[in-house]
């Protein structure tokens, strides 16, 4: 084992004795609460589409362009050309 | 009379907004015509993609409002119908469709959004599995932990963006209390991850990103580290590994023993 291998390997080491490191990083996730609490049953979907069931085909929105939502909280880089 | 195949190619057809007067033909119509029947298959089967998708991607509805969204849902229904039927498992072409979707341009950082809201769902949905411990490598020789290849937990993904896609998923959020982000924050990496009861991501600083990438690519721990600490001379090895074994990051070791 050449000293840079061994300097690399001993600093590797060292991660297995590192106290309660734990508690601290899984305090650095962010938790997508959001994605448990939505159902990815159609049944749900098509419980409200039958509701108001439609012969026509819902008009698309096609001319809805222009986004509205939490879009306008980011702000500044780049933009490209739309 | 339609041969089986020839029925579900109409249909197929139909559902994408083609009109198909043989379809129509072996359609049984009485009080309902054959023709509002099938528009009414047509129609349900958009409402429910569009909320599976809705549901798969929330983040960028959120960033975008429901009524865009559905403009671009359904763009992409028109491409792209499900090829099996797990609803949770439909929509791993949208990041690429929003990359390219005109009325998004002036959003560059959306696709990633996208990519991000989709590694949640595969993470959200992936098997549970042990993960590696810092005392499942305690005792192990120095020499062999250079060496060792960990893999990622299932489920998991590493997603690099130029943009703050950390921050941008924050600002996202129902009742958010960040105020703006400035895409000028970016570049961010994160690592999504299973967790027991849901999914989540966490981010990485510049060395974690590369220290884990080298893993990815099927580097050993060690040439791992010494990747990290050619880009950072000060880096110190045990702080990155330590925080992704605090992450749990790596699945558990195949037992030889």
């Amino acid at each position: 084992m050449n000293p840079t291998r061994v300097a690399i390997a001993s600093a590797l080491a060292a991660a297995l004795v590192l106290p309660a490191a734990t508690s601290q990083a899984q305090g650095n996730m962010e938790k997508c609460y959001g994605i448990a609490k939505a159902g990815k049953n159609d049944c749900q979907t098509a419980k409200s589409s039958c509701a108001g069931t439609s012969k026509k085909d819902a008009q698309a929105d096609a001319w809805v362009s222009v986004p509205k939502g939490a879009c306008e909280k980011i702000v500044g880089g780049k933009l490209t050309a739309g | 009379m339609l041969e089986l195949r020839e029925l579900q190619g109409a249909f197929a057809a139909h559902l994408k907004g083609e009109d198909r007067p043989d379809l129509t033909e072996a359609v049984v119509g009485d009080t309902i015509s054959a023709a509002a029947r099938l528009r009414i298959h047509r129609h349900h089967v958009g409402q429910s993609l569009v909320g599976a998708l809705a549901s798969t991607f929330p983040t960028v509805q959120a960033i975008v409002g429901e009524a865009f969204f559905r403009a671009l849902a359904e763009g992409f229904i028109l491409r792209e119908l499900p090829a099996q039927p797990v609803l949770a498992e439909y929509g791993a072409g949208l990041p690429a469709y929003v990359s390219e979707y005109g009325p998004a341009a002036a959003l560059p950082y959306l696709a990633d959004m996208a990519q991000l809201d989709w590694a949640l769902n595969l993470a959200f949905h992936a098997p549970l599995e042990d993960r590696l411990t810092a005392s499942g490598l305690a005792g192990l020789p120095a020499e062999r932990l250079f060496d060792l290849k960990p893999a990622l937990a299932a489920g998991s993904t590493l997603l690099r963006s130029p943009y703050p896609i950390d921050r941008i998923w924050h600002a996202s959020q129902p009742g958010a209390t960040v105020g703006t982000v400035s895409l000028e924050e970016g570049p961010a990496s994160v690592l999504i991850l299973r967790r027991p009861d849901d999914a989540a991501f966490a981010s990485l600083d510049t060395v974690e990103e590369i220290f884990l990438a080298a893993l990815v690519e099927g580097s050993s721990l060690g040439e791992a580290a010494e990747a990290a600490v050619s880009v950072e001379p000060a880096v110190d090895p045990s702080r990155i590994l330590g925080r992704l074994l605090a992450l749990e990051a790596f699945a558990a070791l195949q037992h030889s023993s």
